[in-house]
């Protein structure tokens, strides 16, 4: 088996980077030292998939606040299961597993208390004119208005599936077992999601072909 | 293969989902049909499109202290013997307020020329105060407003330039009074400058968040040296002879991700007519293909054939000389 040298054998850790330790330790060691309260060995976890994470959360319930807080608590219920995670899942999938399961709670939630859970944020988009604009000389600004826009404006089953394929590139595989959809589901979703999108952004991006 | 089949597996094509007999016959079939060539060069862009959606999304330098408190910190205060736990209480605003408070007491008492010291002169006999002098100084510490546990000590900026997207994020511990303006109002107006209780972990800081203001030339940097050490983490497999199979998945991922990255990159840079940093992503580009194309459970020998073509091209050096370049000369 493949050896990887440590982060003290590449003298990594003199420098300032964050991502210094995370490349040379593999996720399942990470899991296991963990479990044995290596608390280095959980922060490392964190380094490598907050981000992933905290975006993925972020596009399912469009609010930036709150994308932080189910953070936090995605990766708490985390650290206190990793004693059941089974070694044949893959630590990217269960951690976007738990995530989904916190994003949608707290969707639920607001939805059951009633507040109007205004996913589309009449503010991020205003373009002044509705004529196709080629992609490239759309402002990344605007192009990030739209797309969050579109995507907001998909139900929760498709910007589910939609974001973790497009924007995450996880497989088929990894996605039903993120989700619990069967593959037809997902497959099904998938293809109605990009349709959606591309009717919307569409008329901005240039982007017109029909599938 | 007839088009209307081949338009309904264009997108699982894309996505890499078909089995190698179908994936196959869809490449052939590209090859000949302008019309479903022209449909999956549309959505191939669309694709690059969505790569470019930046959420402008960080994360929060906080998150890891507020995680820990739940987490870690809380399993190893558990653990923890009577020195410990006393270290952990000293790191405490409320108790570092306590502690400056009864510092700036015995000051006073050491400086009052009222109360006699032992025959010594009381107009020498204080405490020789650190004055500093600059009064900015004093601004650049601002703890963070948004969380203010106790572990969140540990976080830093490094000068005066904060971390991307962290404007009033966390920093030092040890100034707790900068918070305090009504016990500095109570104290003399020369001030104090209170030797940190820890020292300051800046291990959070990237080295490129320093000193770049344009966004673009920040996340060429951060993409830079994220693929630096996913190539010198190449670089470093030691591979031997019994090997058969390497788990890179995690390094496959990592590829992906950089790919659509640098791929958005390197079409800024040409557009800003940055040529130079164009020119390296677009060496770099190679690397990061054959690495996110490696199977999860990759053969030792493409490992090999990777990892030797880091060596030869010497594109690591490459990479840490772009970091090592100040931002005006890219």
């Amino acid at each position: 088996m493949m050896k990887r040298l440590t982060v003290d054998e590449l003298n990594l850790d003199a420098q300032p980077g964050a991502f210094a330790g995370t490349l040379m330790n593999s996720s399942a060691d990470l899991v296991t030292r963990a479990c044995q309260g290596d608390s280095e060995a959980f922060r490392l976890i964190f380094e490598r998939y907050s981000r992933p994470v905290i975006s993925f959360i972020f596009d399912m319930v469009n609010d930036r606040a709150l994308a932080e807080e189910l953070t936090q608590e995605t990766f708490v219920r985390a650290y206190r299961a990793l004693g059941t995670m089974r070694a044949e899942t893959k630590l990217s999938t269960w951690l976007f597993g738990i995530a989904r399961n916190v994003a949608r709670e707290s969707l639920r939630a607001r939805a059951r208390a009633g507040s109007h859970v205004d996913l589309a944020d009449k503010s991020v988009m205003d373009l002044s004119d509705n004529k196709p604009v080629p992609v490239d000389g759309l402002l990344s600004k605007e192009l990030n208005a739209l797309v969050r826009r579109a995507l907001a404006a998909l139900d929760e089953d498709k910007r589910l599936v939609f974001t973790l394929k497009v924007f995450h590139q996880c497989s088929y595989e990894e996605i039903a077992g993120i989700t619990g959809f069967s593959l037809a589901k997902l497959k099904t979703d998938l293809h109605r999601a990009r349709a959606e999108m591309r009717k919307k952004i569409s008329p901005y991006a240039g982007v017109g072909y029909e599938v | 293969m007839k088009c209307e089949v081949c338009q309904g597996l264009l997108e699982e094509y894309l996505d890499g989902e078909l089995p190698a007999e179908d994936q196959e016959q869809i490449s052939a079939h590209l090859i000949t049909c302008a019309e479903c060539s022209a449909g999956f060069a549309a959505l191939t862009a669309e694709q690059e499109m969505f790569s470019r959606y930046d959420r402008e999304l960080e994360v929060p330098p906080f998150l890891w202290t507020r995680i820990a408190q739940h987490t870690v910190a809380a399993k190893n205060s558990m653990n923890l013997g009577w020195r410990a736990r006393l270290a952990q209480l000293l790191t405490r605003p409320a108790v570092a307020i306590v502690l400056i408070a009864s510092a700036v007491a015995v000051v006073y008492w050491k400086t009052n020329p009222t109360l006699p010291r032992n025959g010594t002169d009381p107009n020498q006999a204080g405490v020789k105060l650190t004055t500093s002098p600059n009064p900015q100084d004093q601004k650049t510490a601002t703890t963070d407003h948004r969380s203010e546990q106790p572990g969140n000590s540990n976080q830093a900026w490094v000068g005066s330039v904060p971390p991307r997207g962290s404007v009033g994020s966390p920093v030092p511990n040890a100034d707790t009074t900068q918070n305090k303006p009504e016990l500095l109002a109570s104290t003399p107006r020369r001030k104090h400058k209170i030797k940190p209780a820890t020292t300051i972990d800046q291990s959070d800081v990237l080295s490129s968040d320093l000193g770049y203001f344009d966004i673009d030339d920040r996340d060429t940097a951060k993409h830079i040296e994220q693929s630096q050490l996913l190539l010198r983490s190449i670089r470093n497999v030691a591979v031997t002879d019994g090997d058969e199979e390497i788990d890179v998945s995690y390094d496959k991922a990592l590829s992906q991700r950089l790919l659509n990255e640098n791929v958005v990159l390197r079409r800024d840079a040409e557009m800003k007519a940055k040529f130079p940093t164009k020119s390296l992503l677009a060496d770099l580009e190679p690397f990061l293909i054959d690495i996110a194309n490696l199977p999860d459970h990759a053969r030792a020998e493409d490992v090999r054939a990777i990892k030797d073509r880091v060596q030869k091209t010497e594109i690591v050096a490459a990479l840490m000389g772009y970091q090592d370049r100040g931002p005006n000369n890219r």
